[in-house]
C-alpha cells in the first residue's frame, strides 16, 4: 500500500536524522566545551553550577600560550616533522604496497605480511629505551629529522599495509592496458595510475600524519632543547608539579588539533575513495 | 610489473628525494651554537632541571642570565623536559653517560643516582664554601641522606601545611582553627552536607597519596622514629599499632563522612580544584601550591596554619627537598659548583623561592626576610622552628622498596576506604611488604 | 621495492625490540644498575605472581577494555555510516565535524574527559542531573562500578571515525547489481543488510578488526590520563601496568616483561584469529 510504503519512508528519515543529530551533539559537545574553557578567566574555571558559557571571555589563554609559552616554535616543529615523516612513509608504504601487492611467491608474501602485522603488536615503551640508546651512540638528539625518521618507521608498517590493499584493487590489466592504448609515460601516469593511485596516498598521508603530529613519548625522549620541542611536547609541559594550567592548556589543545582537523577534513573524502572497492571501473 | 608504474614509481622516488634534500636546511634552523670555539676559554654547561612549569622555567632562565652576565665566558643551556617525563627522562640521560654538568635532583632519586654512582660527593666543594654554615640543619641533613654524604646541595623544600578557606568555614560559623586533628575532623564532617554539594576534606586519593595520608594517620602514634617514619622507636611496624588502626579506621570515616566520594580517585589537581571551588575548604599541600591558589582566590579568603596534631601532641612532618648535583659525566665540575652555589646562595635562593612558592634553604633568610615569617607563610616558619611539636621524620627512601611502594599503597588505601578491606587486612599487607 | 620499508622497519623497530625483549631477562632495574645479568624467567614471574597487584585481575581488565571498546566502536561506526550512506545537503561538513575525534591526541582526550566525568563538577553529571535521569552525582572515574564504563566510553567516543569511515567506504562498494537481484528476490531492508552487504564487506572487518584489537591493547593513554589504573586497580590493563612499572617503579626488567607477555598475547590472538576467520571463508 502507497501510505505505508510513505509513513516507512518517513519514519527512515527521521530516524536517520535523529540519529546523525545524537552522533554530532556527542562528538562536538567536548570539543565545545574545552574551547569556552579555553576563553574563560582562571578564576572561572572551577565554578559550581557549570557555566556553558563564559562571563567575562577572554583570549588571555591564546595571548599566554604564544608569547610565555613560545608556542609558535613548537607549531612549527610539529609542522616540520609531520609533514616530512608523513610524506616520506607514504611514499615508502607505495613503494612496498605495490611490491607487496604484486608479489607472487606465496611464501614470501607471507613472511612480509607477518613482519608488517607483527609490528602492530609492539608496545611503544618495549623499544623506547633501546632507541635512546642507539640515538645517544649516534648523537642524534634534538634533530628534528631524526625524529621524522623513527616517525616514518613507526607508521610505514600500518602504511604499506593500506597500500597493499588498494594495489591488490587496481588490476594489473590496467596497467598494461594503458600501454596498449599507445598512451606516453607521462600521460598514462597522469591518465590512469596517479588517479587511481592518489586517494590511496592522500589516505596513506592522513593517518600518518595524524597519528605523527599526536605522538608524544618518544619525542619527549628524543629531544632536548626548548626550540625543538613539538606540539604534544609542548601540551604536556603545562602540567608540573603545582597542577595544570588550564587556560594555556585548553588554549593548546585547541590550536594542536586545527591542523589534524583540518588534514583529516580533507582527506576523509580520499580515504573513502581509496578505500571503496570497485571505484575502478575499467 | 608493467613499465609505465615502475617508471611512475621511480620519479616518485627521486621526487622524494628531491623534497626531502629541499627540506633539510629548515630542519636545522635555530639550533643553538654548543661548541665553544677553541682558545677562548668558553665553558658550556648543560643543566637539566625536573620539575619544570612554565613560569619556574622563566625564572630559571632569568637566574642563568644574570649569572652569565657576571661569567661572560660561561653559557649554560638549560634543558627542560616535562614535568611527567622529567625524572625518567633525566634517569636515562644519566644512564647512557650523556654529558652533563648540573642537575636537578629530589628525595627519590638521589639514592638511585648514587647506586648507579652517576653522581659526584660534594663534600670538597661545600667545605670551602662561605655560606655553608648559613644552611639550616634540616637542608645539611636533606644534602647528606644518602650515606651520610653530601650527594646534592637542597634548594627547595616541600613541608605540608594545612590550608584552609576561612570564607566558607565562617560561613558555617567556625571561625577558630583547629590546632589538633580531631578538632580538624570535626569541622570538616560537621559542615559537610549542610549545602548540597558542601564536603570538608581535600582527600587525596591517587598519586602518591600516602605523603599525605601518612602525616594524618600517625600524627596519632607517639614514638615514630625521625629516621624512618614507618618505624616507632621500638622498631614496630607503625601502623601495626593499636593507635596507628584506630587512625586508620578514624581517616576512613573522614573519607566517608568529609570527602566527596569521588575523591578516591582524586589526584593533585582535583585537590585543588576542590579548594578553589569551596568544595573542600581543608586542604594538605607543599608551599609551591600557594602561586597557583593565589591566581584564582583572594588573600582574604584563605590561610595556611601549621598541620594539626595528633593525639601524640606532635605532628610528624615529611621534608620533601629538591637540589642540585654534579653527574660524574661532567667535564666542568669546577664551573658547575660556581653555578650551583649562586643559585643556592642565600640571595638567589630567597628571591627564587618567593617566586616559586617553596621554602629556602638558609637559616639567614628566615631571619632577614619578612616573606617567609608572615602571612600564609607563617604557618612554615612556625613548623620550622618548633621542633617538639613539629618533627621531621625521614621516608625510607634509602631502601629499594620504596620506588615501587606508592604503586602498592594506592589500590590498597582505596581499597580500605571503599570498605573493601579490613584495618588488620591491611596493616598486614603493608607490614609484609616492608619486611 | 620493498628494501627501503625493511630498512627502516628493521633499525627502528625490530633491532630496539631485540635488545628490549633481552631487558625483559635481566633484572633492569634504574634504582640499581651496578649488576645487571640474565635472571631467566623471573620478571616474568614475578609480576604474574605479585600479591599486591592480580595479575589476573589485569589481565581481565584488558579483556574487558579491549572487547567492548571494540564491540562498541564497530557497532557504532557502522550505524554512523549506515546513516551517511546516502548522500545529503552538508554531508562533507557533517562528517568533518562528527569524525574529528580520531584528531586528538590521546593525552587530550583524557584530560578533557576526565574533566567531563569530573564526579562534583562534571558536564556529563550536570547534564545528567538537569535531565532528571539522576538525583545525585555520580562518581563516574572513581567508583570502581562506573571507572571502566567510563573509560570505555571515552575510548569508543574516539574510535568510532575509524570504523565509521572504514565501513562507510566498505559499503559504498558493494555493487549496485547485487542490491538490485535481492529486491527483485523480495528481500526487505534488514534481509539486504545480512546477507548481501555484510558478507560482501567481510574481508575488510575481518582485517580491520584485528588491527583495531591491537591498537586498543597498545593504548594505554586515555586510562593512563583518567584513572591511571585505578580505582583499586580496577581499570589497570596491561599496558597501563607497564607503564608504571617502567616510569614509577623504575624497574624495566619487569615493564619489558609485561610488554613481551603483551606482544605474545596478540601474536597468539592474531594466529587463531586468522585461522577461524579463514575456515569460516570456506578456504
Amino acid at each position: 500500500m502507497m501510505t505505508t510504503r510513505k509513513t516507512k519512508k518517513v519514519c527512515a528519515g527521521v530516524g536517520r536524522t535523529v540519529l546523525l543529530t545524537l552522533f554530532l551533539v556527542t562528538a562536538i559537545l567536548p570539543l565545545y566545551w574545552i574551547f569556552v574553557t579555553s576563553l574563560k578567566n582562571p578564576k572561572e574555571l572551577y565554578t559550581f553550577p557549570l557555566h556553558y558559557l563564559p562571563r567575562h571571555p577572554t583570549l588571555a589563554g591564546y595571548k599566554s600560550l604564544f608569547s610565555f609559552s613560545n608556542f609558535g616554535v613548537y607549531f612549527k616543529n610539529s609542522l616540520l616533522v609531520s609533514l616530512g615523516a608523513s610524506f616520506g612513509a607514504m611514499v615508502l608504504s607505495v613503494l612496498s604496497g605495490f611490491a607487496l601487492s604484486r608479489l607472487k611467491a606465496k611464501k614470501g608474501k607471507r613472511v612480509l605480511e607477518l613482519i608488517l602485522y607483527f609490528s602492530q603488536t609492539i608496545p611503544t615503551f618495549i623499544i623506547m629505551v633501546p632507541l635512546f640508546t642507539i640515538f645517544q651512540k649516534l648523537g642524534l638528539f634534538d634533530k628534528l629529522w631524526a625524529l621524522s625518521l623513527v616517525y616514518i618507521a613507526t607508521v610505514v608498517a600500518f602504511s604499506t599495509i593500506m597500500s597493499r590493499s588498494f594495489f591488490d584493487k587496481v588490476p594489473v590489466s590496467l596497467e598494461e592496458a594503458a600501454m596498449i592504448d599507445g598512451c606516453t609515460t607521462v600521460q598514462s601516469l597522469r591518465h590512469v595510475i596517479l588517479p587511481i593511485t592518489l586517494p590511496g596516498m592522500a589516505a596513506i598521508f592522513c593517518f600518518a600524519f595524524i597519528n605523527i603530529w599526536n605522538e608524544l613519548f618518544l619525542a619527549v625522549m628524543l629531544l632536548m632543547s626548548p626550540d625543538k620541542m613539538t606540539v604534544p611536547v609542548a601540551l604536556n609541559s603545562f602540567i608540573s608539579k603545582a597542577g595544570i594550567s588550564w587556560d594555556t592548556m585548553s588554549a593548546g589543545i585547541i590550536i594542536a588539533l586545527l591542523p589534524t582537523m583540518i588534514v583529516f577534513g580533507i582527506g576523509q573524502k580520499y580515504i573513502v575513495a581509496g578505500l571503496t572497492e570497485g571505484s575502478v571501473k575499467e | 610489473m608493467g613499465v609505465h608504474m615502475k617508471t611512475a614509481l621511480k620519479s616518485l622516488s627521486v621526487l622524494f628525494l628531491l623534497v626531502a634534500f629541499a627540506m633539510m636546511p629548515l630542519y636545522s634552523q635555530g639550533s643553538k651554537e654548543t661548541v665553544a670555539p677553541k682558545g677562548e676559554e668558553k665553558v658550556t654547561l648543560t643543566f637539566v632541571e625536573v620539575l619544570t612549569s612554565p613560569s619556574r622555567t622563566k625564572q630559571l632562565q632569568d637566574i642563568i642570565a644574570d649569572y652569565e652576565k657576571l661569567h661572560p665566558n660561561i653559557t649554560i643551556n638549560l634543558i627542560s623536559p616535562p614535568y611527567e617525563q622529567a625524572d625518567n627522562k633525566l634517569t636515562m640521560m644519566l644512564n647512557s653517560n650523556q654529558e652533563l654538568d648540573i642537575v636537578e635532583v629530589r628525595d627519590h632519586t638521589i639514592k638511585q643516582f648514587v647506586n648507579n654512582k652517576k653522581i659526584i660527593d660534594l663534600t670538597p666543594y661545600l667545605e670551602k664554601w662561605d655560606e655553608y654554615k648559613d644552611l639550616l640543619p634540616l637542608t645539611v641533613e636533606a644534602a647528606k641522606t644518602v650515606d651520610n654524604t653530601p650527594y646534592l646541595l637542597p634548594q627547595f623544600f616541600y613541608i605540608k601545611g594545612l590550608f584552609v578557606r576561612t570564607d566558607v568555614l565562617a560561613k558555617y560559623g567556625i571561625t577558630e582553627m583547629p590546632k589538633t586533628l580531631d578538632e580538624m575532623y570535626a569541622d570538616a564532617k560537621n559542615i559537610t552536607g549542610k549545602v548540597a554539594g558542601q564536603y570538608g576534606y581535600g582527600f587525596r586519593g591517587k598519586g602518591s597519596p600516602f605523603k599525605i595520608s601518612d602525616l594524618l594517620i600517625l600524627a596519632n602514634v607517639p614514638n615514630i622514629s625521625k629516621d624512618n617514619i614507618y618505624r616507632t622507636d621500638d622498631g614496630e611496624f607503625s601502623f601495626n599499632t593499636p593507635e596507628a588502626k584506630k587512625s586508620l579506621t578514624a581517616y576512613k570515616d573522614l573519607f566517608e563522612k568529609a570527602a566527596p566520594s569521588d575523591s578516591v580517585n582524586w589526584g593533585f589537581n582535583e585537590q585543588v580544584n576542590g579548594f578553589i571551588s569551596g568544595t573542600t575548604p581543608f586542604l594538605v599541600q607543599d608551599p609551591d601550591t600557594v602561586s597557583m591558589i593565589g591566581a584564582s582566590l583572594d588573600a582574604s579568603q584563605y590561610t595556611v596554619i601549621p598541620m594539626p596534631v595528633g593525639k601524640s601532641g606532635k605532628a610528624y612532618l615529611d621534608y620533601g627537598f629538591a637540589g642540585l648535583g654534579i653527574p660524574t659525566s661532567s667535564k666542568h665540575p669546577d664551573e658547575a659548583w660556581d653555578f650551583i652555589s649562586y643559585v643556592v646562595s642565600a640571595g638567589v635562593n630567597a628571591k627564587f623561592c618567593k617566586e616559586y612558592g617553596p621554602l629556602p634553604v638558609h637559616a639567614s633568610t628566615y631571619q632577614t626576610d619578612p616573606f617567609f615569617s608572615s602571612g600564609v607563610y607563617k604557618a612554615w616558619e612556625t613548623e620550622m622552628s618548633q621542633p617538639d611539636t613539629y618533627v621531621f621524620v625521614k621516608y625510607p627512601l634509602e631502601s629499594a622498596k620504596y620506588p615501587a611502594w606508592a604503586q602498592t599503597e594506592e589500590p590498597s588505601m582505596q581499597a580500605f576506604v571503599l570498605g573493601q578491606t579490613q584495618v588488620d587486612d591491611l596493616v598486614g599487607q603493608w607490614e609484609t611488604y616492608w619486611k | 621495492m620493498f628494501v627501503p620499508t625493511f630498512v627502516f622497519l628493521a633499525t627502528f623497530i625490530y633491532y630496539p625490540l631485540c635488545k628490549g625483549v633481552v631487558v625483559a631477562f635481566q633484572n633492569y632495574n634504574m634504582f640499581d644498575l651496578t649488576n645487571v645479568h640474565f635472571i631467566g624467567f623471573k620478571n616474568f614471574a614475578d609480576v604474574i605472581s605479585d600479591k599486591n597487584t592480580s595479575f589476573w585481575k589485569v589481565f581481565l581488565n584488558t579483556i574487558e577494555w579491549t572487547f567492548f571498546s571494540l564491540l562498541l566502536q564497530f557497532l557504532l561506526g557502522f550505524v554512523l555510516a549506515l546513516t551517511l550512506r546516502k548522500p545529503f545537503r552538508g554531508r562533507g561538513i557533517y562528517t568533518g565535524l562528527v569524525f574529528y575525534t580520531w584528531a586528538l591526541s590521546g593525552f587530550a582526550i583524557g584530560l578533557i574527559w576526565s574533566w567531563l566525568f569530573n564526579g562534583q563538577a562534571g558536564l556529563v553529571n550536570d547534564l545528567l542531573i538537569r535531565f532528571h535521569v539522576i538525583e545525585k552525582p555520580i562518581g563516574f572515574l572513581s567508583d570502581p562500578r562506573y571507572a571502566m564504563m567510563s573509560v570505555i566510553a571515552t575510548n569508543v567516543w574516539y574510535g568510532v571515525p575509524f570504523f565509521g569511515i572504514m565501513l562507510l567506504a566498505a559499503l559504498q562498494s558493494v555493487p549496485n547489481d547485487l542490491y538490485e537481484a535481492a529486491i527483485i528476490d523480495g528481500a526487505g531492508a534488514a534481509r539486504r543488510l545480512f546477507s548481501v552487504t555484510i558478507p560482501y564487506i567481510k574481508p575488510t572487518i575481518v582485517s580491520t578488526l584485528l588491527l583495531r584489537t591491537m591498537w586498543i591493547v597498545n593504548f594505554p593513554d586515555i586510562i593512563y590520563a583518567m584513572t591511571n589504573g585505578g580505582p583499586v586497580n580496577r581499570t589497570n590493563i596491561l599496558s597501563t601496568l607497564m607503564i608504571n612499572k617502567v616510569f614509577r617503579q623504575y624497574d624495566y626488567g619487569q615493564g619489558a616483561a609485561i610488554g613481551v607477555i603483551i606482544m605474545t598475547l596478540l601474536g597468539v590472538y592474531s594466529v587463531i584469529y586468522l585461522q577461524v576467520a579463514a575456515k569460516k571463508d570456506g578456504t
